[in-house]
C-alpha cells in the first residue's frame, strides 16, 4: 500500500507544481492590478482577497466580482486568469483519473488489496492455486466445511466467477502467476495460520514449481498437488511432497476398488463427500470381459488395474501408434462395426475413456443400442456437459475433476481420515459393509462431517484436565449428549491412533489416554454438542458421573459438605 | 549535470532564501515583513514539497517531512496575519506581527534542515 501512495504522488509532481504555479501567478497578478472601492477610491486586493477570488475562479464556482465590482485592468486579469487556472486544474484532473485508470496502477492495488487481506486472515486457511473445475469444486467444498480458502489464478476471467459465486466467507482471489515464489508469498505461504498448498493447475510444470518453493520456502507445511505425467510425479515426490494427485491413477484404482472390494469403495466416496451430499448407491461391476474405448492415460490407468482384477479386457484405440498400444482394435468405437469387432456380444462392460465427452456418449449410446445390459463406464472431461450425463445415467461416470476434488478434500482437511481410508482399503468386503451399516445407522444417509480430536491441553482441555486429576474418561462419554446424559449422539468413532498403534473402529467403553488421536464422523450438530464437552469440564462431568457440579464456591463447599454427612 | 537535480537545489534553497529575508528584521515592527515576501515563501515551498514526492529513500522521508513542517508554520503564519492584521496594507500590531514572524522562524529551522540534508546527500554522493 505505501508503494502505492508513493507511486501516485510521484505521478502526480508536475500536474501539482502547474497548478500552484499557476495559482501564484493569479494571485499575484490581482494584488497588483488597481481597481475602484465602492467610493470611487483607488483600491487593490489584498494577497488573501486574490487567493479568495482564484479559488472560486479556479474551481469554476465563479462568485463574481468579490468585493467591490472590477475595474477594466482587473477585469481583464481576469480573464486571462479564467483560462490559466481552469485548463491547469482539468490538466491536473485529467491526470488523477488517468491515473486511476492505469493498468499498472490498478494491478499494484488490487495486489496490495489481496496481500493485505491475506495477512489479515485470523483462522486457518487453504491456498488454492488453480480455479479450474477442480478447484472451484475444492473451494465450495472447504467453504462448505467452514474453512477459509485462498485462491490464484492465472486467468483473469476464473477469478472474475471466483468474485460472483456465493460462499459462506470471503474467499480472497489473485489474478497470478503461481510459478512466482513472491505471489505464493503473498498468498499466505509464511502466513502463521495457513494450513496447507493445493496445486491444481492444469500445467504439470506449475504445479511442480508450486511443490519446490513450498518444500524450500516452508518445508512443515503439506503441499498437494495435482500430476498427470509420471515423470512430474516422481519429481514431485523426490523431494517430499506430501500428496501427489494422478486423477487417471486414481479413477484406476477407485474402479478396481469397486470391482473386488464395493464395501471399501463406498466407504471412501461417502466420508471424502461434499458435506450434505447423499450416500451414493452402489453398483457391481460385473466379472468378465470388458471393452476399454481410447487407451489414453485414462485408459491405460483402467486396463492396469482391471487386469490386476483378473478381467480380461479388449482394447479400441483410434490411433495406436501414438498411445504405444500393441494389441489393440483399431477404430474410435463410435461406430458399431467397430464395436462388433470387439466382441461386444461376449462383453460385459464398456469403458468410454476417450477424452472428448461427445464421443463418450456416442460409444456408449451405439454399445448400448447393440447390447442392452452393459455396464457402462463413462468418463466425463467437462462440467458444462454434466445435464447429457445425468440425463444418460450410466453406471458409473468418472471425472477427473471430482475424484481430484475428494482426495484433496480427505487429505487436506483431515489427514487422519486419509489415514483411516488407507486402512480400510486392506479390510474385507464384510468388514466394509459392517462400518458402512453402522455409520449409516447413527448417521443417516448424508454425508456425515468428520473430524479429529486430539486429548490435549489444546484440543481437549476439558478431557485433558481430567485425565490428568487421575480419573478415567471413556471414548463413550464424549458420544453422550450434554444436555441429557443418557441419550447419544450421532457420532461414530472411526479410528484411534495411540502412540504407532492404530485401531479401526473403536469401541465405546474404550478408556482414553492423554495423547490419542480419535477420528470421529457424525452430523454437524453432534460435532457442536461435542466440543462442549471437550472445553467445558462441568459439562464433561455431568456426562461421566452424572453430577452437575455447582457453579458457585458457595453450593460447592455445601454440596460436598452434604456429601460427607 | 542532471537538471532535476538543478531544479530541486534551486527551489529547496529559494525556499530557505525567502523565508530568511521574511524573518529578518524587527520581529515586533510589520514594517521590516512584507506580505508578498511571505506570499513567495509559502509558493515556492510548496512547489518544493510537491518535488520531494514520490522518493522512498530514508532521506527522501525526512526531506519530505522538513518541508511539510516548513509549509504548516508558513501557512499558519498567512492565516495569522489575514485573521489578526491587515493583509492589503501590510500592517498588524506588534503583538501579532511577533506571532507572524516567529512562526516563519520557525518554518526558516525546518527549511534550513532540508538544505543541511541537501548537502549531506550531495557529499554522499560525491565520495
Amino acid at each position: 500500500m505505501n508503494s502505492i501512495v508513493f507511486l501516485i504522488l510521484r505521478r502526480l509532481r508536475v500536474p501539482l507544481v502547474t497548478l500552484i504555479a499557476t495559482y501564484a501567478i493569479a494571485i499575484l497578478g490581482f494584488t497588483l492590478v488597481s481597481g475602484v472601492d465602492a467610493a470611487g477610491k483607488p483600491w487593490r486586493m489584498s494577497l488573501f482577497e486574490a487567493f479568495y477570488v482564484v479559488s472560486y475562479t479556479a474551481t469554476t464556482i465563479g462568485f463574481g466580482e468579490i468585493p467591490y465590482a472590477f475595474s477594466t485592468a482587473q477585469r481583464l486579469w481576469m480573464t486571462f486568469s479564467i483560462y490559466l487556472t481552469v485548463i491547469a486544474w482539468f490538466y491536473a484532473i485529467g491526470k488523477i483519473i488517468g491515473l486511476f485508470q492505469d493498468p499498472g496502477l490498478r494491478q499494484a492495488i488490487t495486489l496490495a488489496h489481496f496481500t493485505r487481506t491475506v495477512r489479515r486472515l485470523q483462522e486457518p486457511f487453504y491456498v488454492v492455486c488453480g480455479y479450474g473445475e477442480t478447484g472451484s469444486l475444492l473451494v465450495d467444498a472447504l467453504d462448505r466445511k467452514g474453512l477459509r480458502v485462498v485462491v490464484i489464478d492465472i486467468a483473469q476471467d476464473r477469478i472474475n466467477e471466483l468474485e460472483l459465486q456465493d460462499t459462506q466467507s470471503p474467499v480472497p482471489g489473485l489474478t497470478a502467476d503461481a510459478r512466482l515464489p513472491d505471489i505464493l508469498i503473498r498468498a499466505g505461504l509464511r502466513h502463521a495460520h495457513c494450513r496447507g498448498m493445493v496445486a491444481l493447475t492444469n500445467d504439470d510444470t506449475a504445479n511442480l514449481a508450486v511443490a519446490i518453493a513450498v518444500k524450500l520456502l516452508r518445508p512443515e507445511l503439506p503441499v498437494l498437488c495435482r500430476a498427470e505425467h509420471q515423470d512430474i510425479a516422481d519429481n514431485m515426490a523426490s523431494f517430499g511432497t506430501d500428496h501427489i494427485i494422478n486423477p487417471y491413477e486414481l479413477f484406476g484404482e477407485h474402479l478396481a476398488m469397486e470391482v473386488h472390494a464395493l464395501g471399501a469403495y463406498l466407504l471412501h466416496e461417502w466420508l471424502t463427500g461434499v458435506p450434505g451430499s447423499r450416500l451414493p448407491t452402489p453398483a457391481t461391476p460385473p466379472q468378465g470381459t470388458w471393452l476399454v474405448c481410447g487407451y489414453g492415460r485414462f485408459g491405460k490407468a483402467v486396463v492396469k488395474n482391471l487386469r490386476r482384477e483378473h478381467l480380461q479386457t479388449v482394447i479400441i484405440e483410434a490411433d495406436p501408434a501414438l498411445t504405444g498400444c500393441t494389441d489393440c482394435i483399431v477404430g474410435s468405437g463410435t461406430q458399431a462395426a467397430t464395436l462388433i469387432e470387439a466382441g461386444i456380444s461376449d462383453a460385459v462392460g464398456i469403458v468410454a475413456g476417450t477424452d472428448n465427452d461427445v464421443n463418450n456418449l456416442s460409444i456408449v449410446m451405439t454399445a448400448l443400442a447393440l447390447k442392452p445390459d452393459l455396464f457402462v463406464v463413462i468418463r466425463k472431461n467437462k462440467r458444462y456437459n454434466m445435464p447429457l450425463f445425468e440425463q444418460f445415467n450410466a453406471d458409473i461416470t468418472m471425472q477427473p475433476s471430482d475424484i481430484i476434488a475428494h482426495e484433496c478434500l480427505a487429505h487436506l482437511v483431515t489427514p487422519l481420515l486419509a489415514r483411516f481410508l488407507t486402512l480400510a482399503r486392506n479390510q474385507d468386503n464384510a468388514w466394509a459393509n459392517q462400518a458402512i451399516s453402522r455409520v449409516a445407522g447413527v448417521v443417516g444417509e448424508m454425508t456425515p462431517e468428520t473430524w479429529r480430536v486430539e486429548i490435549d491441553a489444546e484440543g481437549a482441555p476439558a478431557v485433558a484436565e481430567w485425565l490428568a486429576e487421575g480419573r478415567t474418561c471413556t471414548l463413550d462419554a464424549l458420544m453422550r449428549s450434554a444436555s441429557d446424559r443418557t441419550r447419544s449422539e450421532a457420532i461414530v468413532p472411526l479410528l484411534l491412533v495411540r502412540g504407532d498403534s492404530e485401531l479401526l473402529l473403536p469401541d465405546a467403553d474404550l478408556v482414553l489416554a492423554a495423547g490419542d488421536r480419535v477420528l470421529f464422523c457424525g452430523t454437524p450438530e453432534a460435532r457442536a454438542e461435542q466440543r462442549l464437552l471437550l472445553f467445558n469440564r462441568k459439562a464433561l462431568r455431568y456426562v461421566i458421573e452424572g453430577i452437575d457440579e455447582a457453579d458457585s464456591l458457595v453450593w460447592r463447599w455445601l454440596f460436598a459438605r452434604e456429601a460427607r454427612r | 549535470m542532471n537538471l532535476e537535480k538543478v531544479v530541486f537545489g534551486f527551489f529547496i534553497v529559494l525556499a530557505m532564501t525567502l523565508n530568511f529575508g521574511f524573518f529578518v528584521g524587527d520581529i515586533a515592527n510589520p514594517a521590516y515583513h512584507h506580505p508578498y515576501e511571505l506570499f513567495a515563501a509559502i509558493v515556492v515551498n510548496l512547489v518544493a514539497t510537491v518535488l520531494k514526492f514520490g522518493d522512498r529513500t530514508q532521506i527522501g522521508a525526512i526531506h519530505l517531512s522538513t518541508s511539510l513542517v516548513a509549509d504548516l508554520q508558513l501557512i499558519a503564519a498567512g492565516i495569522v496575519w489575514v485573521a489578526m492584521g491587515d493583509v492589503g496594507a501590510g500592517t498588524a500590531s506588534a503583538s501579532v506581527t511577533v506571532s507572524i514572524v516567529s512562526l516563519s522562524g520557525g518554518a526558516l529551522l525546518a527549511n534550513i534542515t532540508s538544505v543541511i540534508l541537501l548537502i549531506g546527500e550531495t557529499f554522499m554522493l560525491r565520495r
